[in-house]
């Protein structure tokens, strides 16, 4: 028996069908959901084992019933599915379903409809199985999702109010230590002037850490504000912050035509900003010479800032976007180790990805992409 | 400078309650190597009692410009701000707001309320110098204010 269509013919009395009919019956009975049939007014004709498992009653209890009574909570949920059916031949709810011994479970329950060659109703089928654990298990998802995502702002609005109430105090310490600094340096004696020293460098570099922490926390926390933005006017607001520094080690800029796309122009400046940053500072000996560009591939714009600078190891190229990790003593490169995590986060504020391609001694190119459909 | 615009020293009503605050200020002014008279008070209510004259402060100048914090017990600065902008022999003074926010709210808020510039509080003292002093600059030689009959 490699075939269990049943041909509608009178053949389908015949010995042969009749086992296929007997598997059939099988198949039914055992089936993990509950099977019930009726006549097209839900008088249950049939019902397999699954049913009389789930809810304690027999075949001969309900035979003949209406399907009614299965529903806990007063509500006919038969009679309120039936209708459907004059549209699709399915209708599927979620309700609760009563044991004989009063007991209710939650129930994932379809109604179908049996037609008959004259495209009448004939029988309704009804099938459900028991949820309980399905919900329980979906419930638990929600919360802990919630709950996750509570966290998850808590974290980050402490993180802002932290760094900016740090800010008060700190300005105190920092402004201080300046005025001691610029006050009595060489009016002391040599302790007194290296422990000054220490004083203003601490903080002053607290100072660059609390708000490289705030901009960041900024990212996270407000709403990212999308709107047609020019990319090269973005770079250039970037450049116009950056210009001491390009000034002061003669960097040459090299730029592409960029395009307009839908971003947060703030956000992108500040990337461009980090990114020949960067670009900048880790020049070398050479005479630092960065290249923009962007390409359109795939759906999204593609960009790259370029450096000829001392490059990056492979091992390094993932942890340079965790928070606080440097490659470099502070006394060879300053910084904060929050640069590049900025940038990250703002890429995927975007819907976007960053990267890296280095090779040691020849340079760095940074790639990070903005998905078009957001343009 | 200024004593040669206002024919006198200026006198400055700085509202703040931080002490490291009115001392760094303090400091800014006399670096500036020009006359001028620092009026300090510590909270809201204090700053309209100086202005209006009222109590200890029956004698106080009426200051050329008014340097004000946002952030001040009893009464904040908004409010402190709201007054003298709706008191027709205060309004016309110069109200800097100095604040160490730089939350666009309130950056608006203030600007609604009539305030003639707002400026946050630059972390780096030499920085912070150069606001007070350019504050005193503007203020004071530039612009053109109505003259003080008081």
């Amino acid at each position: 028996m490699n075939n269990f269509d049943i041909p509608l013919s009178p053949e389908a009395y015949s010995r042969t069908n009749v086992a296929k009919l007997q598997i059939f019956e099988k198949v039914l009975k055992g089936n993990v959901e509950a099977i019930v049939i009726t006549d097209s007014h839900g008088h249950i004709e049939w019902v397999n084992n699954t049913f009389s498992t789930l809810t304690g009653y027999a075949k001969a209890d309900v035979l003949e019933k209406n399907l009614g009574f299965l529903f806990a909570g007063g509500q006919n949920v038969y009679e309120a599915m039936r209708p459907k059916l004059n549209e699709a031949n399915h209708h599927e709810v979620e309700t609760w379903v009563r044991r004989k011994d009063g007991s209710e479970f939650p129930a994932e329950v379809t109604l179908s409809a049996v037609r008959s060659d004259a495209d009448m109703i004939s029988h309704h089928v009804l099938e459900f199985s028991d949820i309980t654990e399905f919900r329980h298990a979906r419930e638990e998802l929600i919360r802990r999702t919630e709950e996750l995502s509570r966290s998850n702002k808590e974290l980050e609005q402490f993180a802002y109010v932290a760094s900016h109430d740090l800010q008060e105090p700190l300005r105190m310490v920092a402004s201080y230590t300046q005025l001691i600094a610029q006050r009595y340096r060489g009016k002391l004696d040599a302790d007194a002037d290296e422990f000054i020293n220490y004083a203003v460098d601490g903080a002053t570099r607290m100072q660059a850490i609390i708000n490289d922490l705030l901009t960041l926390s900024r990212v996270s926390t407000r709403n990212t504000i999308f709107s047609r933005v020019d990319a090269k006017l973005a770079l250039d607001k970037a450049l116009a912050n950056l210009r001491l520094i390009i000034g002061e080690t003669g960097a040459t800029i090299v730029c592409d035509s960029l395009p307009a796309l839908n971003a947060d122009g703030s956000q992108l400046t500040q990337l461009f900003q980090n990114l020949i940053g960067n670009a900048i500072k880790f020049r070398g000996s050479n005479s630092p010479r960065v290249e923009i560009g962007a390409e359109q591939q795939d759906g999204e714009w593609v960009f790259h800032v370029r450096d000829s600078g001392i490059g990056i190891a492979p091992e390094y190229f993932e942890r340079i976007f965790l928070m606080f990790q440097r490659l470099h003593t502070k006394k060879e490169y300053p910084g904060t180790g929050i640069g590049l995590t900025i940038c990250k986060k703002i890429v995927e504020r975007h819907g976007g990805r960053i990267w890296i391609e280095s090779e040691q001694g020849k340079g760095t190119t940074f790639y990070f992409t903005i998905p078009t459909a957001l343009s | 400078m200024n004593i040669d615009s206002l024919g006198r020293p200026a006198n400055f009503l700085l509202v703040e309650d931080n002490p490291g605050d009115v001392r760094l200020t303090q400091e800014a002014l006399k670096s500036h190597k020009v006359q001028n008279n620092l009026y300090v008070v510590n909270d809201g209510e204090e700053a309209m009692a100086f202005l209006r004259k009222q109590g200890k402060y029956k004698d106080a100048p009426r200051p050329d410009i008014i340097l004000l914090d946002l952030n001040l017990p009893k009464k904040d600065g908004r409010e402190v701000l709201a007054e003298i902008k709706s008191e027709p022999s205060l309004k016309t003074i110069p109200v800097v707001i100095i604040s160490s926010s730089e939350a666009e709210q309130d950056i608006i808020k203030s600007y609604d309320l009539n305030a003639n510039c707002y400026v946050t509080k630059p972390v780096n003292f030499d920085q912070f110098i150069k606001v007070v002093q350019s504050i005193n600059d503007f203020w004071l030689t530039i612009v053109k204010l109505p003259s003080n009959f008081e």
